[in-house]
C-alpha cells in the first residue's frame, strides 16, 4: 500500500496553513512527519483523517483517492482524552463500533488489547481513576482496536515511563511489521531516528524535506571526520583552522576533498593516540534545526 | 446510519446511567405520589380532629356607640357568617382592639352608623371577603328600610331584593376556564424541559470538547451523525422523563380518583381531550429539537465549561421571552392577539404559541398545518447548520468565536 499527499492547500480564514504539502508514506514501514509547533502538521493529519476537506489537492491510496470507508483510520491524537466519568470497557466499545466494528467483536478485541498492555484489572473501572499513563495506554486501544490499515501516532512517547515506552515500541513494531502504515509525528528526534525510515519536515505550510532518513543523511557532504582522542590538543595545533570542536567534546577535522578520508584517517590512526575516528554525518536534530529553522 | 444508531445508544444509556437524571425522575414521581395521595392520607388524621374543631369558632366583635345599631348589626353578621361565632363588644373601642391583638377575637366590625363601618383585624389576610359580605349585608339592609319607608311591605321589598336571574353559557368553541390549567402544565413542561435538556446538551458537547475525547470522536464519526445521535438521545430521554412522571401522576390519580372528586382543576388536568396529547407531542419532539441542536452548536464552539452560561444566554433568552408572550396571552386570555398569531408561525416560539392557540381557542386547521411545517422544515435546517457549526466549532479551542467567525469558517470549511 501507498499513501500518497498531493499537492494539500488549505487556509483557514485569511491564513493559509497549509502551502502544497505533498509525501507519500509506504506500507511496513514508519514515517515521521517533523515540524515546529503550527507549522501545520495537525492540520495535514486532520485533512488526512477526513475531519476537514483540503481547497486544493488530493490523498491517494495506490494511486485512487482514498476510501475512508473501507481504509480504517487509527489516531492517537497529541491532546489525549477520553471520557473521564465512564468505564474504560464502555467507551473503548463504544469507539471501536463507531470504526465499524459489531459490539461482539469490538469487546473481543478491545479485551485482547486490554490484556496485550496489562491493563485488563482497569477494564471496568471509570477512566479518571486511572493514572496519566496508564489513561494514555488505554487511548492507544481507541487507535488500535478496530486493526487500522493506517495509524497515525501524535507524540506517542510523551508521558510514558521507561518501561511504557518500551512496550509502545515493541507495540509499533509489531504494526509495522503487519504492513500497515504507520504515520509518527514527534518532537523526540530520538525515537524518530530509532523507527522511521523515510521523514517529512513540514516548515510554514511547505514540505522542506522529504524523503528516507538515510539517504537524506548520506546526501550531506562527506567531507568532516569526528575524531575522539586522548589528545586534542596536539591535533588542534598540527590542523590548525580545520579543527574543530563538537558539542560533546569530540573533534571535527574538515577535509579539503572528501576523497582524501583514507589518508587523513590513516595519518590521524598512526600520529595520534585515536579513540574512534569515522565520517560526519548529521543527526535528525541537526538535519531538523537546519529545515525546520529556517523562517520563509 | 450504523454510526448514528450507536451514538444514540451510547448517549440514550448515558442519561439512564447518570445518578442525577434517575434521581430527578424518581424524587419527581415521589412528590407527585404525596400529592395524589394527599387527601387520603390528610383525611386518616382529620377524621379525629373533625369533632373538637367545630365548637370553637373564632370570634367576630360588633361594637357601636348606639346600642340598637349594636344589635341590629349583631344580628345581620350572625345570619351572613355562619363561620363565625358573633358577639357584641361592651366595652370601648379600645378594648375591642385589645382583644383583637391579643387574639381573643379575630375581627372587628366598628359601626360608625347603618351606613357606614370600619374593619379591625389583625392581619388583613389577601384573601378576606368578610368587608365584601358586610358591605352587601349592610346595603340590603339600608334598601329594605328604605323601601319600607316608601310603604312597601318588608317582605314585599325582601322579595324584590332577592330576585335571582338565571343564566346558563354554552361556549361553542373552547372554554378557557378549563382549557387553562392542562395548558397551564403542558406549557410549563415544555418550558422546563427545553430549557433543562438545552444546557444538558451544550454541556455534554463541551465537556467532550474540553476532555479532548473530541479529538477522537471527530475522526471517528460525521459531525451530522454526533449532532443528530446526541439530539435525539436527549429528545428520547426527555419524553422518557415526561412519561415516566405523567404516567406515575395519572396512575395515582386513578388510584385516587374518588378523594380528588370534588376538585375540579385536578379533574380537569386529567381530562385533557386525546387530540391535544397528539399535539403536545408533536409540538414538543419539534421544539425540542430546534432547541436542543441550537444549544448543541453553541457548547460546540465553548472550549471551557465556565464559558456555556455566557454562550447559551441569547438562545435561553429566546426561550424565556416565547414563555413569557405565551403565558402573559393566556393569563389575559387573548390568545389570538396579533402578537401570538406571529408568534406561532416563528420557529423558535411556534411550539409554545401555537400549542397555546390550540388548547385554549379555536385555530383553523391550516393555521395549524402552515406552523407544524414551517417548524418542522426550519428543525431540519437547523440540524444540519448545527452539524456544520458543531464540525468547526469543536476544533476551536481558546475564546469562544464570534457568529461572524464562525459562518465564515463554515463557508470556508
Amino acid at each position: 500500500m501507498k499513501l500518497e499527499l498531493k499537492q494539500i492547500d488549505k487556509s483557514f480564514g485569511e491564513k493559509q496553513v497549509l502551502k502544497g504539502v505533498s509525501f507519500t508514506v509506504e506500507s511496513g514501514k514508519a514515517f515521521g512527519l517533523l515540524g515546529r509547533n503550527g507549522a501545520g502538521k495537525t492540520t495535514t493529519i486532520r485533512i488526512l483523517m477526513n475531519v476537514f476537506p483540503a481547497n486544493g489537492g488530493e490523498v491517494l491510496m495506490d494511486g485512487k483517492p482514498l476510501d475512508y470507508g473501507k481504509t480504517g483510520i487509527g489516531y492517537l491524537p497529541e491532546e489525549r482524552g477520553l471520557y473521564p466519568k465512564k468505564r474504560v470497557i464502555d467507551q473503548l466499545v463504544y469507539f471501536a463500533e463507531l470504526k465499524g466494528m459489531t459490539k461482539k467483536n469490538a469487546v473481543v478485541a478491545v479485551d485482547a488489547w486490554l490484556e496485550r498492555l496489562g491493563m485488563t484489572e482497569y477494564r471496568d473501572k471509570r477512566l479518571d481513576t486511572l493514572s496519566k499513563g496508564n489513561q494514555q495506554k488505554i487511548q492507544l486501544v481507541t487507535a488500535l482496536a478496530h486493526d487500522p490499515k493506517i495509524v497515525i501516532l501524535d507524540e506517542p512517547f510523551s508521558g510514558l515511563d521507561p518501561v511504557n515506552a518500551m512496550l509502545l515500541k515493541d507495540v509499533v513494531r509489531e504494526q509495522i511489521a503487519k504492513g500497515k502504515i504507520v504515520l509518527f509525528s514527534s518532537h523526540q528526534m530520538s525515537y524518530i531516528e530509532e523507527f522511521c525510515d523515510s521523514i517529512a519536515i513540514i516548515n510554514a505550510g511547505k514540505v522542506a524535506l522529504h524523503g528516507d532518513l538515510h539517504d537524506i543523511k548520506r546526501d550531506y557532504p562527506r567531507d568532516r571526520l569526528v575524531v575522539n582522542t586522548t589528545d586534542p590538543a596536539l591535533i588542534r595545533r598540527d590542523f590548525g583552522s580545520a579543527c574543530t570542536e563538537a558539542e560533546n567534546g569530540a573533534l571535527l577535522i574538515q577535509m579539503a576533498d572528501p576523497g582524501e578520508k583514507s589518508a587523513v584517517m590513516k595519518r590521524l590512526v598512526e600520529q595520534y593516540d585515536i579513540d574512534e575516528v569515522k565520517v560526519f554525518e548529521p543527526s535528525l536534530n541537526d538535519i531538523f534545526v537546519q529545515y525546520a529553522g529556517e523562517q520563509v | 446510519m450504523k454510526q448514528f444508531g450507536t451514538i444514540l445508544k451510547f448517549e440514550f444509556s448515558s442519561f439512564l446511567k447518570n445518578k442525577v437524571f434517575v434521581g430527578t425522575t424518581v424524587f419527581l414521581v415521589i412528590v407527585l405520589a404525596v400529592v395524589m395521595f394527599f387527601p387520603n392520607i390528610s383525611a386518616l388524621f382529620e377524621s379525629e380532629e373533625s369533632t373538637e374543631e367545630s365548637g370553637a369558632r373564632a370570634v367576630m366583635l360588633v361594637y357601636a356607640e348606639d346600642a340598637e345599631l349594636a344589635e341590629l348589626s349583631r344580628q345581620y353578621f350572625s345570619e351572613a357568617f355562619s363561620n363565625y361565632d358573633v358577639q357584641l363588644a361592651a366595652d370601648s373601642l379600645e378594648a375591642v382592639k385589645e382583644q383583637i391583638t391579643s387574639g381573643q377575637a379575630e375581627c372587628a366590625f366598628a359601626m360608625d352608623s347603618a351606613a357606614s363601618y370600619t374593619y379591625y383585624v389583625d392581619n388583613l389576610s389577601m384573601y378576606d371577603s368578610n368587608t365584601a359580605i358586610a358591605d352587601s349585608v349592610l346595603q340590603e339592609v339600608y334598601r329594605v328600610s328604605a323601601m319600607v319607608q316608601h310603604g312597601i311591605s318588608p317582605e314585599q321589598a325582601a322579595e324584590i331584593l332577592s330576585v335571582q336571574i338565571e343564566s346558563q353559557s354554552v361556549s361553542l368553541g373552547k372554554d378557557m376556564g378549563e382549557t387553562y390549567w392542562y395548558t397551564y402544565v403542558m406549557i410549563m413542561a415544555l418550558y422546563m424541559v427545553l430549557i433543562l435538556y438545552g444546557q444538558m446538551v451544550a454541556t455534554n458537547v463541551a465537556s467532550e470538547k474540553s476532555s479532548r475525547a473530541m479529538e477522537v470522536l471527530v475522526t471517528s464519526a460525521k459531525p451530522a451523525s454526533m449532532m443528530f445521535g446526541k439530539v435525539l438521545a436527549s429528545c428520547l430521554a426527555g419524553l422518557f422523563q415526561l412519561v415516566a412522571v405523567f404516567g406515575s401522576a395519572l396512575l395515582f390519580y386513578t388510584i385516587n380518583r374518588s378523594a380528588w372528586a370534588d376538585s375540579p382543576i385536578i379533574e380537569l388536568l386529567f381530562h385533557i381531550p386525546v387530540h391535544l396529547f397528539v399535539y403536545m407531542l408533536v409540538f414538543f419532539v419539534l421544539g425540542f429539537l430546534i432547541y436542543a441542536f441550537l444549544y448543541g452548536a453553541i457548547g460546540s464552539t465553548a472550549s471551557k465549561l465556565e464559558d456555556i452560561n455566557t454562550s447559551v444566554m441569547p438562545i435561553t433568552f429566546l426561550l424565556v421571552i416565547a414563555f413569557l408572550v405565551v403565558m402573559s396571552s393566556m393569563t389575559s386570555a387573548s390568545m389570538d392577539n396579533t402578537l401570538m398569531k406571529v408568534c406561532s408561525f416563528i420557529p423558535f416560539t411556534a411550539p409554545m404559541a401555537m400549542f397555546a392557540r390550540i388548547c385554549m381557542s379555536t385555530v383553523p386547521w391550516y393555521e395549524i398545518a402552515a406552523s407544524i411545517v414551517i417548524l418542522a422544515g426550519s428543525t431540519v435546517g437547523i440540524g444540519f447548520l448545527a452539524a456544520k457549526i458543531y464540525r468547526v466549532g469543536v476544533l476551536l479551542y481558546g475564546t469562544p468565536p464570534k457568529i461572524g467567525a464562525i459562518l465564515k469558517a463554515i463557508r470556508n470549511a
